[in-house]
């Protein structure tokens, strides 16, 4: 049943992401509430189907990269709904939610192949290593964004002609606001995940686990967000050279993710 | 009722002879009082602003020539008001009213102050008892159509004034003006009056430097200000957020190592920096630095240019939106017009009254003239009391402007709607009773309508 909801929660994505690009670029109040209401229900259809496919496996974490991939869309929504109700700013809609479109399709269409068959799959702290890194994710994707969407409004308004199009950018504090707040955020997250995943590692497999590329392009990935934190909070880095961090860490991010496919002993996909 | 709207305006006077015509607000009330004294005025409202005067009445009968009244009440001659008076009537007054109430004929279209004034003027109109059903009915679709329009048109969306435009480059750098703090260097017309603007819209604190200090003083009294000493503004210029530069200095006052101190002690918190002097106060390199948004007047003035274009082009969908209303306006006065269906009801029994007796005629032959007389007066005084409740609650429902109750009422008795029923009333009295006997139909028999007549 919870991919009935999950495909009812796509559609709804789907909807929720026509109606926010007509609100946010069309400026019109009426799509607005139109596409809030639709995320809201789109998140409430979302978080069922997660937490009946969750109960239904007797378990408290995605054991699989469709099950990953929805939790992640799940988050990054929850996200969204945050900044819109303590920012009041739509404009991160016009990214998050086709984003949590694109993320959750494949996860409608079946249940996975393979899923991780460990008998940790049950283990508190696995649960609190996946939570924390898909959150640390979520967060460094809004972080980016945030930082992207500084940098065009800041050109645009030391530019005096800026094209109208781009009036619903919201306001540069914003903005930095949210970069600031989610890289904050997101740097517990990946924390604490790393954190739990060691401990499990240690306690397993030893040492040889941390040579795995995966691991170690994590624990890059850390080191990279230390030194962005750290930077930003003590210079109070805006605009090109706060993206130049944030991308690099983004990127970072994707390879850890894209490494999934190296790796010996951290894998979801592989029987 | 008849509507009808007269008045001048920014585009039809002069501003000599606009502000010999208005009305200061604590007097709207009296003077509305004093139009409805007017012979032939049922209900009025009078609006006056800078740009316009205007007055809207609802009358029944003959124009109680308004402009008689304004010669008379305002002392001003014939000759001088009259070749800036417009009228309106009926469906254009309403269509102007709902221009003015919606800012598309403001000087400045788009500004959200006018509609303010209209329900004013609509306050001080009701607390005289000059506002009946009929203007109420006007006024509050004037005040739909006006927010319609504001909420589905981009109309007032973008600023057209320097200081608002400034206001609004603040809120794209700082989102809320809550809490940030202005630095009025010089302090001109100009720069006062966009820190005027910034303080309105939240700003928390200003400070003035001034090379003449007694003068920074004084305006500082005038603000509630604090005033930085001239000498200071290098050391003390990082404190403000915003900063308003307006001297006659010829030379540039504040330049890119400035800009770079000021950052570098503000941990590059953004700065918003305006230069309305001319010549300029403020080196334009310093726009190159990160964090630094400076604007001068022409930045400025381009903006609001461009500002005013797009809401041009957001007027003619206005437009749109408001011919929309205006037909819905019409529509529902026809429906609420309950004369014409009360005449018609009334003229539809008795019709039915009289088809009656005449089919029963043979058989009331035998009676003498008094028994049928108590005839008539019984079938008459049933018919009046079966529809004295629904005449009556029609009625109330058009007092009300209760719509849906109208037209339950009316289809209840297969009566049409509005103006129209007149007409069918008209038509339906004139054509022979297409149920009655062709020999008993009054029109082609000759007989009188009446029985007792008959007799």
């Amino acid at each position: 049943m919870f991919l009935v909801w999950l495909r009812v929660a796509v559609v709804l994505y789907g909807l929720a992401s026509v109606a926010t690009l007509a609100a946010v670029f069309g400026n019109r109040p009426q799509w607005k509430r139109l596409s809030v209401s639709l995320a809201i229900i789109a998140w409430l259809f979302h978080g069922v189907s997660c937490t009946e496919m969750l109960a239904d496996a007797h378990r408290w974490m995605p054991a699989g990269m469709h099950e990953v991939q929805s939790m992640l869309a799940l988050l990054i929504t929850t996200a969204f709904l945050l900044i819109l109700w303590r920012y009041r700013t739509l404009s991160f809609g016009v990214f998050a939610l086709p984003l949590a479109l694109l993320l959750t399709v494949v996860p409608s269409l079946g249940l996975d192949k393979y899923a991780f068959k460990s008998p940790m799959i049950r283990s508190g702290w696995l649960f609190v290593h996946i939570t924390g890194l898909l959150s640390a994710y979520a967060a460094l994707i809004f972080s980016l964004t945030a930082s992207l969407l500084y940098l065009i409004q800041e050109r645009r308004l030391k530019n005096k002609r800026s094209p109208g199009f781009l009036n619903w950018l919201p306001p540069l504090e914003t903005m930095d606001q949210i970069a600031q707040t989610t890289l904050v955020l997101g740097f517990c997250g990946l924390t604490i995940g790393l954190f739990a995943g060691s401990l499990i590692a240690q306690e397993i497999y030893g040492a040889r686990y941390f040579a795995d590329p995966k691991i170690w392009l994590s624990f890059l990935m850390w080191g990279l967000y230390v030194v962005l934190l750290f930077v930003r909070r003590s210079k109070g880095l805006r605009g090109l050279r706060a993206v130049y961090i944030s991308s690099l860490v983004f990127l970072a991010m994707l390879s850890v993710w894209a490494a999934n496919v190296f790796s010996s002993v951290h894998r979801f996909s592989a029987p | 009722m008849k509507i009808l709207l007269t008045g001048l305006n920014h585009k039809t006077a002069p501003v000599e002879l606009r502000e010999r015509l208005a009305i200061a607000p604590e007097n709207l009330a009296a003077e509305t009082q004093a139009l409805l004294s007017h012979p032939g005025i049922r209900e009025g409202l009078i609006l006056s602003t800078c740009n316009r005067v205007e007055v809207l009445i609802c009358h029944d009968g003959d124009d109680p020539e308004l402009s008689k009244y304004l010669n008379q009440h305002f002392s001003i001659d014939e000759k001088t008001l009259q070749p800036h008076l417009y009228a309106y009537r009926d469906a254009e007054a309403v269509r102007h009213l709902f221009r003015v109430a919606s800012s598309l004929d403001s000087m400045v279209v788009g500004e959200p102050q006018i509609l303010g004034q209209v329900k004013e003027s609509y306050s001080a109109a009701r607390s005289v008892g000059a506002v009946g059903p009929a203007l109420e009915r006007l006024l509050q679709s004037a005040f739909t159509a006006a927010k319609k329009v504001r909420s589905e048109t981009l109309i007032g969306a973008s600023s057209v004034s320097i200081a608002s435009v400034a206001v609004d480059l603040a809120r794209k750098i700082f989102g809320s003006l809550e809490g940030k703090r202005v630095l009025l260097v010089g302090a001109g017309k100009m720069s006062e009056l966009a820190a005027r603007h910034l303080m309105q819209q939240g700003a928390r604190s200003l400070l003035i430097a001034n090379r003449t200090h007694e003068r920074a003083v004084r305006m500082a009294q005038k603000f509630e200000a604090h005033v930085v000493r001239f000498d200071d503004l290098y050391a003390r210029a990082d404190e403000a957020d915003i900063l308003i530069t307006s001297t006659g200095s010829p030379e540039f006052l504040i330049r890119t190592p400035h800009a770079q101190q000021f950052l570098h002690r503000r941990r590059n918190r953004p700065m918003f920096l305006i230069d309305i002097a001319v010549p300029r106060d403020i080196d334009p390199e310093i726009n190159r630095l990160e964090g630094i948004f400076l604007y001068d007047i022409d930045d400025l003035q381009s903006v609001a240019a461009s500002n005013l274009a797009s809401r041009s082009s957001e007027a003619m969908r206005a437009e749109a939106i408001l011919e929309q209303e205006v037909v819905r306006f019409q529509k529902r006065v026809e429906v609420l017009d309950v004369v014409p269906t009360l005449v018609d009801l009334q003229a539809a029994a008795e019709e039915m009254r009289q088809a009656e007796l005449r089919r029963n005629h043979g058989r009331l032959r035998s009676l003498t003239p008094s028994q049928l007389e108590v005839i008539e007066s019984i079938t008459r005084g049933l018919m009046n009391k079966f529809l004295h409740q629904p005449l009556q609650t029609l009625k109330a429902a058009a007092r009300e402007g209760d719509t849906a109750a109208v037209e339950l009422i009316r289809s209840a008795f297969q009566r049409q709607g509005g103006r129209e029923d007149a007409g069918n009333a008209a038509q339906e009295q004139s054509a022979p009773d297409a149920d009655a006997p062709p020999a008993e139909s009054a029109g082609k028999s000759g007989e009188p309508e009446s029985l007792i007549s008959k007799h």
